[in-house]
């Protein structure tokens, strides 16, 4: 059992992917990465296994420095995307597979084999082929194989993206559970946010050009995301990003977006006078926008409503307020009509400020 | 009502004509298999008849027996078998180890441009190279008229088309399964052994039919290189003659004995053929 530490990483082909990246995970923790397909999460993965070999940068397993050390020797284990099962073996040599290479005894690694499977409910296929079993049952069977190699480090490539919701949510609730995966270093990659909120013990969200643009825990990222891009990649629907400018009235500080003037809450104020710039991005979530009646004390604005989805759980808005679309969220019971025109309301204090220029947030 | 009988009419006749234009298209392939058969039984006086009969008057099975009476007839068929085999396991070892090469590490192993010069080595017309090629064996210390001449002169042939085949094959097979045996730790060679070989086993299955079928009937080059320590059965069929009349119904005969291995080889492996043309069907 062994720390993860990635220190200055770099690899790209045409381009950087991953670039100066730096990174540590203790024994034990669940580390998720989450970001936008084709940001260079399944990269960073690929690199610490072994199979692709970094430009520049150490990766260390323990003590031990693993960045020239061939796959087959690092003591990793890896989760494909695509599951990578041996179509020509069964799920049990499939899953025996890792305790071969290892060359165990028979009987041992009937064992082992016999416990991984009973652990994720696949003992029942023991003799299938990958071909014959559905989505779900491939996806324990190939987490079959990496947790039975009880490897120092797990790396897991979106691991259940591929599955309808309902198998989704059930893999997704098994994760909490396995205590081997609790135990070691463990690199969880999705792009999905509400996993990654779900079974981060800390989350990393990784950014264009190969960074990380903010690593910390769950409800830290939620509540203060670093930059614009973490704001948007977590939380669902997406936050209403809105061009603004800061405008001074009388002795109070106001945002101004088309016809819109929102106030500054006095715990902002302080740190957005002493800026220079005037431009900023305000951000707010679209569940602390919602019909005035579901949120007395707000502040409030008219908006017509441009398009309303009732999702059960919650019914989603998309208004014109002054000029600006804002997505707003009510009560599921509620129904909204095209046209017409609602009152709605925010708490000026749930605002974000983001720089126009990087998007870093100012109030941090 | 008649509105919907009328296109199941149509359809019909579709129909009833694409199993006409199918019914004469078997006659026509299979007429000269039958013309063979028949001839293989025919008597010697009744193949030189000007007015071929369509059916034996006297069914002469000792033609048959009649081929084999000369016993350098049969080492013909051991001499043919043998130079196909050896070609054929030389063609697939070699071809499997480029073919992956080229799938791989395209890079490393000269690019799409090499692997393209190597399949177009089968571009040329083989009778371009005839003269040279014999010229060339002659010069080596086994000569040309051993089954080492013949053995390595085909790998001309089958070695591009097998490299080709097993390139192709190898890119089907997803490289993430040997990645994921890689990192199961097993090394390149044990997970190249374990997992990608069988499952490019059904197409190398069928690239050593084709290479066999090419060895065993090839005639140009065996008709030039050999026909003294060693005979393919390809050259000793034309020797079958009596003055200047030739023996038909051996000749067919012996040509029939001569179909019977690679058509057991066919019906034999007949569904890994199939299964190497769907190879590509592993993700799920």
């Amino acid at each position: 059992m062994a720390r993860l530490a990635i220190e200055g990483l770099c690899k790209g082909w045409d381009f950087p992917v991953i670039d100066d990246l730096s990174l540590t995970v203790e024994e034990g923790e669940f580390l998720v990465i989450v970001g936008p397909s084709g940001i260079g999460k399944t990269t960073l993965l690929r690199l610490v296994a072994g199979l692709e070999t970094p430009d520049g940068g150490r990766i260390l397993v323990g003590d031990r420095d693993v960045t020239r050390v061939p796959p087959y020797r690092r003591d990793v284990a890896m989760t494909f995307e695509s599951y990578a099962l041996y179509p020509h073996m069964t799920v049990a040599r499939n899953i025996a597979s890792p305790l071969k290479a290892r060359g165990l005894p028979e009987d041992e690694i009937r064992r082992r084999v016999g416990e991984v499977t009973r652990l994720l409910r696949i003992d029942m296929l023991l003799e299938r082929k990958p071909g014959e079993i559905s989505g779900g049952q491939k996806q324990r069977t190939a987490l079959g194989r990496t947790l039975v190699a009880d490897p120092q480090v797990f790396l897991l490539d979106e691991p259940i993206s591929h599955l309808d919701a309902r198998i989704r949510h059930e893999l997704r609730s098994q994760f909490h559970t396995l205590e081997d995966l609790r135990r070691v270093a463990t690199v969880y990659v999705t792009h999905d946010y509400a996993e990654a909120l779900s079974l981060g013990d800390r989350i990393a969200v990784m950014g264009n050009g190969g960074h990380l643009v903010q690593v910390g825990n769950p409800r830290n990222l939620f509540e203060q995301p670093a930059t614009l891009f973490v704001a948007e990649h977590l939380g669902q629907p997406t936050i209403n990003a809105i061009g603004a400018e800061l405008v001074d009235v009388d002795d109070r500080l106001e945002v101004h977006a088309g016809s819109l003037r929102l106030p500054v809450s006095p715990a902002h104020r302080a740190a957005l006078t002493k800026m220079q710039q005037r431009q900023v991005t305000i951000g707010l979530r679209p569940q602390h926008l919602r019909p005035a009646d579901e949120l007395p004390q707000g502040m409030e604005l008219e908006g017509r409503i441009d398009i309303f989805e009732a999702l059960g759980s919650t019914g989603v808005m998309i208004v014109d307020a002054g000029g600006v679309r804002l997505t707003a969220l009510t009560r599921p019971e509620r129904s909204f009509d095209h046209g017409e025109v609602v009152t709605l309301a925010l708490n000026p204090a749930a605002l974000y400020f983001f720089s126009p220029v990087d998007g870093r947030n100012l109030l941090l | 009502m008649v509105d919907q009988t009328r296109p199941e009419d149509r359809w019909r006749h579709v129909r009833v004509l694409f199993l006409a234009f199918l019914g004469l298209w078997l006659l026509f392939t299979l007429f000269p298999l039958y013309f063979m058969i028949i001839t293989a039984l025919k008597t010697t006086a009744e193949t030189n008849l000007t007015v071929p009969t369509f059916w034996p008057e006297i069914m002469a099975f000792g033609n048959f027996a009649a081929v084999f009476a000369e016993a350098t007839n049969f080492d013909a068929l051991v001499d043919s078998f043998v130079i196909a085999t050896i070609n054929t396991l030389l063609s697939l070892f070699l071809g499997t180890l480029a073919g992956y090469a080229f799938a791989r590490f395209p890079r490393q192993a000269g690019g799409e441009n090499l692997a393209f010069w190597i399949l177009s080595n089968r571009m040329f017309p083989p009778v371009a190279i005839l003269v040279p090629m014999f010229f060339l064996f002659d010069s080596t210390p086994w000569g040309t008229d051993s089954i080492w001449s013949l053995v390595i002169l085909y790998l001309v042939f089958n070695l591009p088309l097998a490299t080709w085949l097993m390139m192709v094959f190898f890119r089907d097979a997803p490289r993430e399964l040997e990645e994921a045996a890689y990192l199961d730790g097993w090394t390149p060679l044990r997970a190249f052994m374990r997992i990608t070989l069988p499952l490019v086993l059904p197409g190398m299955i069928s690239v050593a039919m084709l290479c066999w079928i090419f060895a065993w009937n090839e005639y140009l080059f065996a008709n030039l290189f050999v026909g003294t320590d060693v005979r393919t059965y390809t050259i000793v069929i034309p020797t079958f003659t009596h003055g200047s009349q030739t023996l038909w119904n051996l000749q067919m005969a012996f040509s029939l004995i001569a179909m019977i291995p690679p058509v057991t080889l066919f019906i034999l492996l007949r569904r890994y053929m199939v299964r190497g043309l769907s190879l590509g069907v592993v993700k799920g």
